[in-house]
């Protein structure tokens, strides 16, 4: 099964990207607490790409969601047209600190990597930015 | 998503309905600032109709929960569903706030 919708990265998006993983995730089969995690991680990596992509740029500002799924994983592809960030040059957040020390923010990759088994990331002029997060299925629906 | 405010005695309390992400979190920050700006810093968040959350909601809560502490005031959370309960524990946030499972032991939980 594969689907894909291209929008505008702005924050009236983000609904209408998770209504998507949430329909597509139900019409693949795929149980409740991946579909979950799925529209976690999705949203982030989409919010950072609504927050900071296109920042100081001119319109239009496209974003894409790719979603497939087989019998073993779902896969889910963002692409945009931003600056390129790498997330492996995101910071992981301190989650024993007191709460006087937490800081707020830098928490949508930490979910990203809790929340999918993987996640690729590439960057080329001519294609642009693309996220891709793979989920494992951890088992059929309603047996989890 | 809709945010409803009422007073019980010392206590403010700020159930939400719907979901917290980049859109919405903007409304809920203003929300708890308001409060805290006016000195009402004993705070519960009733998040019993809250169905979905993302890294946007933790910023406000903890701002929120920083804002009120250093006041010696509050926010405590009421009745979280599960799946907002598993974003809180992935990033570590069931070790900063404290959660009660219905409003009326979020309230009890001030002391008098």
């Amino acid at each position: 099964m594969k689907r894909e919708i291209r929008l505008e990265a702005r924050p009236e998006s983000l609904k209408v990207i998770r209504d998507f993983i949430e329909d597509s995730c139900r019409g693949a089969g795929v149980a409740r607490s991946d579909t979950h995690d799925l529209k976690v991680a999705v949203d982030e990596a989409c919010s950072n790409v609504v927050e900071h992509g296109y920042k100081g740029r001119r319109e239009p500002f496209p974003l894409g969601v790719l979603f497939e799924a087989d019998e073993k994983k779902i896969s889910v592809a963002v692409t945009d047209r931003g600056t390129p960030f790498d997330p492996a040059r995101a910071p992981e957040p301190d989650l024993e600190a007191h709460w006087r020390d937490r800081r707020i923010g830098g928490l949508g990759w930490h979910l990203i990597r809790r929340l999918v088994d993987e996640a690729l990331y590439e960057s080329t002029e001519e294609a642009g930015n693309r996220l891709t997060l793979i989920k494992r299925r951890s088992s059929p629906e309603g047996k989890n | 998503m809709e945010i409803t405010t009422v007073r019980r005695g010392s206590i403010t309390v700020i159930a939400i309905a719907g979901s917290i992400d980049g859109m919405t979190a903007g409304s809920l920050v203003s929300s708890f600032r308001e409060q805290v700006s006016g000195g009402n810093i004993r705070i519960v968040s009733d998040f019993a109709a809250v169905d979905y959350t993302s890294s946007a909601g933790l910023r406000a809560l903890l701002e929120t929960v920083k804002e009120t502490r250093q006041q010696g005031g509050d926010l405590r959370l009421a009745a979280v569903q599960p799946e907002v309960l598993r974003v809180l524990e992935l990033s570590g946030f069931t070790h900063i706030l404290k959660l009660f499972p219905d409003v009326e032991a979020a309230v009890a939980s001030f002391p008098a």
